[in-house]
């Protein structure tokens, strides 16, 4: 019987082609829809983790609580210590130093005079140790437009725009004005080594990036830093795991009497990441179970038009002999090999698409250049395992739960009824 | 012996707030290999009466009994497995499934009854062989006439060997030529195998070929005769 079902299947492409075809579909936009969203917003958290929150972040209690003024008189303290504490005790993180500065940029002309001025906002990062990543997590290499990354101390680069307004080329001198952390003043000539573009106006408003060695030198930091960001090694973002490092370091060396104690932040905490990334999981989650809504309707009266377009097929059967739930038995047969079928290839190619634009992305680079929010130039979606299951599972129930309801109605009506509704 | 006992047969349709009765007090009474016909206008309740001794609807009042089986009595099951073990059906409109060829329609009700391979084969072959169609197996419905398809059907109520076929108007959409050639094959299968058919109908030249008659009307028995006008 499985065989005689199978070779209708096979043959009727009504029964089978235009079904398979709309559940393959279906499913496809359902995996492809959720790909894209987690995708989308883990662009937005990772961006966020690699500019400035890390996955977690230790930084003195003090300096948390006024981090906006860049308050470097509070910065952390004996960091290579603590940073060889922090690499034994928590190994399951890379752990780097950044210092955030502002000042002004001081461009001189032919005799060392002012020729321009302008506000800067200054990142130091290890760029000249050989295994440091901070280059690469920051996407600095690619996003150089001019010149190169600084490959001694007095090297630095700067924002393209900058350079553009100021008539600041590849070699030019360029001194940075501001304070020290002991509040004297800090002046320090650097060599312009290259110009940069993140395309993000938040991000490339008078941006100086120089060497971490450079700025703890001007700015009477040896070992001292703003904050230590800590990335996991797997490179995602682990909410629970960063919980319990957060409570354990804390609970371990964060004094609430010591203002210059170090306090460890998680993603979550900083900058109303928290809101976001609440928004973004419900956002998510709301659009995605409107979706599989819409779809299991769509699948659901494909299913119903497939069994009412069969009714005197039906007929047949019954006077043939066959009973009732038997017919209802083959009806719901045939809708999970349909299901199944659809549900698989759908899967299949919402995965490879979403494979493709997780590899390739969509630049949105032109259109976020003057968005002064920090948001990524290239949107990507992300394989999850959920999405080996987000429309297989919706794709098979509403195809079966469709020819159900077009069968129950075989199975709830009398049989003298349904033969003459049957039009045999 | 009878296999088919109609008793003080009543069958009520609601309709609205009332009735509407299809048929009325009918007694009839049908042997082992009659070749019979209910006729009579529309509405005269030939084709409820057919569906009642189908075990597809049962009696409002009365009994109806079917190879010793009052209809009204049976669970689905076993409607379902009286119609496909005693009872094959011809239609008028023939209604094979259009996926599947010839052989594979004639087969149908055989898979139902869990035969075995070599088993099934040999009965559809058998039936096709007495419809004259073992050469078109392979053809599907759209590929074959009106009366080759009616043979298609005749050969799929045969199949299993039924003890009563119910034809309801058969010839109503064939040409002459076709009806005489699909009641010859019936005429002969009820000869060679004394299978009782009862026919629907109100096509004179089914009437030709019946050996009884039953007239129907508003749902009474108006008649119950042997046919004189057989061919």
């Amino acid at each position: 019987m499985i065989k005689f079902l199978i070779k209708g299947i096979l043959r009727d492409k009504t029964r089978s082609l235009l079904p398979i075809i709309v559940v393959s579909l279906g499913v496809f936009l359902t995996v492809f829809m959720t790909a894209w969203i987690t995708g989308v917003f883990g662009d937005m958290i990772d961006l966020s983790a690699r500019y400035t929150t890390g996955h977690v972040k230790i930084m003195t209690r003090s300096y948390a609580e006024n981090k906006n003024q860049l308050p470097n008189d509070l910065a952390l303290l004996e960091v290579e210590e603590l940073l060889k504490t922090l690499n034994n005790e928590y190994a399951e993180l890379e752990w780097v130093k950044r210092i955030n500065f502002g000042g002004l940029l001081d461009v001189p002309d032919e005799n060392g005079e002012t020729r321009a001025q302008g506000p800067a906002a200054g990142k130091a990062i290890d760029m000249l140790s050989p295994d440091s990543k901070e280059l690469e997590r920051m996407n600095i290499l690619k996003s150089i437009v001019k010149g190169r990354v600084p490959n001694k101390q007095g090297e630095a680069i700067i924002s393209d725009n900058f350079a553009e307004k100021f008539n600041v080329n590849v070699g030019d001198e360029l001194t940075v004005f501001g304070s020290t952390m002991y509040g004297s003043m800090m002046f320090k000539t650097f060599i312009v080594s290259g110009t940069i573009s993140f395309g993000n106006a938040f991000l490339d408003r008078g941006a100086i990036i120089i060497d971490i060695s450079d700025a703890q030198m001007a700015l009477d930091m040896q070992d001292a830093a703003s904050e230590l960001l800590g990335y996991f090694k797997t490179g995602a973002y682990d909410d629970a795991k960063a919980d319990t490092l957060k409570s354990t370091f804390n609970k371990k060396y964060s004094l609430i009497e010591d203002e210059f104690s170090p306090q460890m932040f998680k993603l979550r905490d900083q900058d109303g990441l928290a809101q976001y990334l609440d928004m973004a999981d419900s956002m998510a989650g709301v659009m995605v179970f409107f979706w599989i809504i819409a779809m299991s309707i769509v699948l659901w009266n494909t299913g119903l038009l497939g069994g009412l377009r069969r009714y005197s097929e039906y007929g047949v059967r019954l006077a043939l002999g066959e009973e009732k739930g038997h017919i209802f038995k083959t009806i719901i047969y045939e809708a999970l090999i349909i299901g199944f079928l659809g549900s698989v290839l759908g899967t299949l190619i919402g995965l490879g698409a979403s494979y493709y634009l997780q590899e390739v992305g969509l630049d949105f680079s032109s259109i976020t250049k003057n968005v002064t929010m920090m948001l990524p130039q290239v949107y990507r979606a992300a394989i999850t395992p959920q999405l080996f299951y987000i429309g297989f599972l919706p794709g098979l129930v509403a195809m079966t739960l469709g020819n159900a309801l077009a069968g129950y109605a075989i199975y709830k009506r009398k049989t003298a009824t349904l033969f003459k509704e049957l039009e045999v | 012996m009878d296999i088919i006992k109609i008793e003080n047969l009543v069958k009520n349709f609601p309709v609205g707030k009332g009735f509407f009765t299809a048929l009325n007090d009918v007694n009839l009474n049908f042997g082992k290999g009659e070749f019979a016909g209910f006729v009579g206008p529309s509405g005269s309740g030939k084709t409820t009466l057919l569906n009642i001794i189908g075990s597809l609807d049962t009696p409002s009042e009365g009994r109806a009994i079917v190879m010793d089986k009052s209809v009204s009595e049976l669970t689905h099951k076993q409607s379902a497995k009286l119609r496909n073990e005693h009872i094959g059906f011809i239609f008028q409109t023939y209604n094979l499934l259009p996926v599947y060829n010839v052989y594979e329609n004639v087969e149908f009700s055989l898979l139902l009854q869990k035969m075995s391979g070599s088993e099934r084969k040999k009965a559809v072959m058998q039936a096709l062989e007495w419809v004259g169609l073992t050469d078109k197996i392979k053809s599907k419905p759209n590929m074959l006439s009106g009366g080759e398809c009616q043979r298609v059907a005749i050969a799929r109520s045969m199949v299993k060997k039924p003890q009563i076929v119910l034809a309801d108007e058969p010839t109503a959409n064939l040409d002459s030529k076709n009806s005489h050639h699909i009641l010859q094959t019936m005429k002969k299968l009820n000869e060679e195998l004394n299978v009782t058919f009862l026919f629907a109908t109100h096509d004179e030249k089914v009437m030709k070929y019946l050996n009884r008659i039953v007239t129907l009307e508003d749902g009474k028995v108006l008649s119950d005769k042997q046919n004189n006008l057989k061919l």
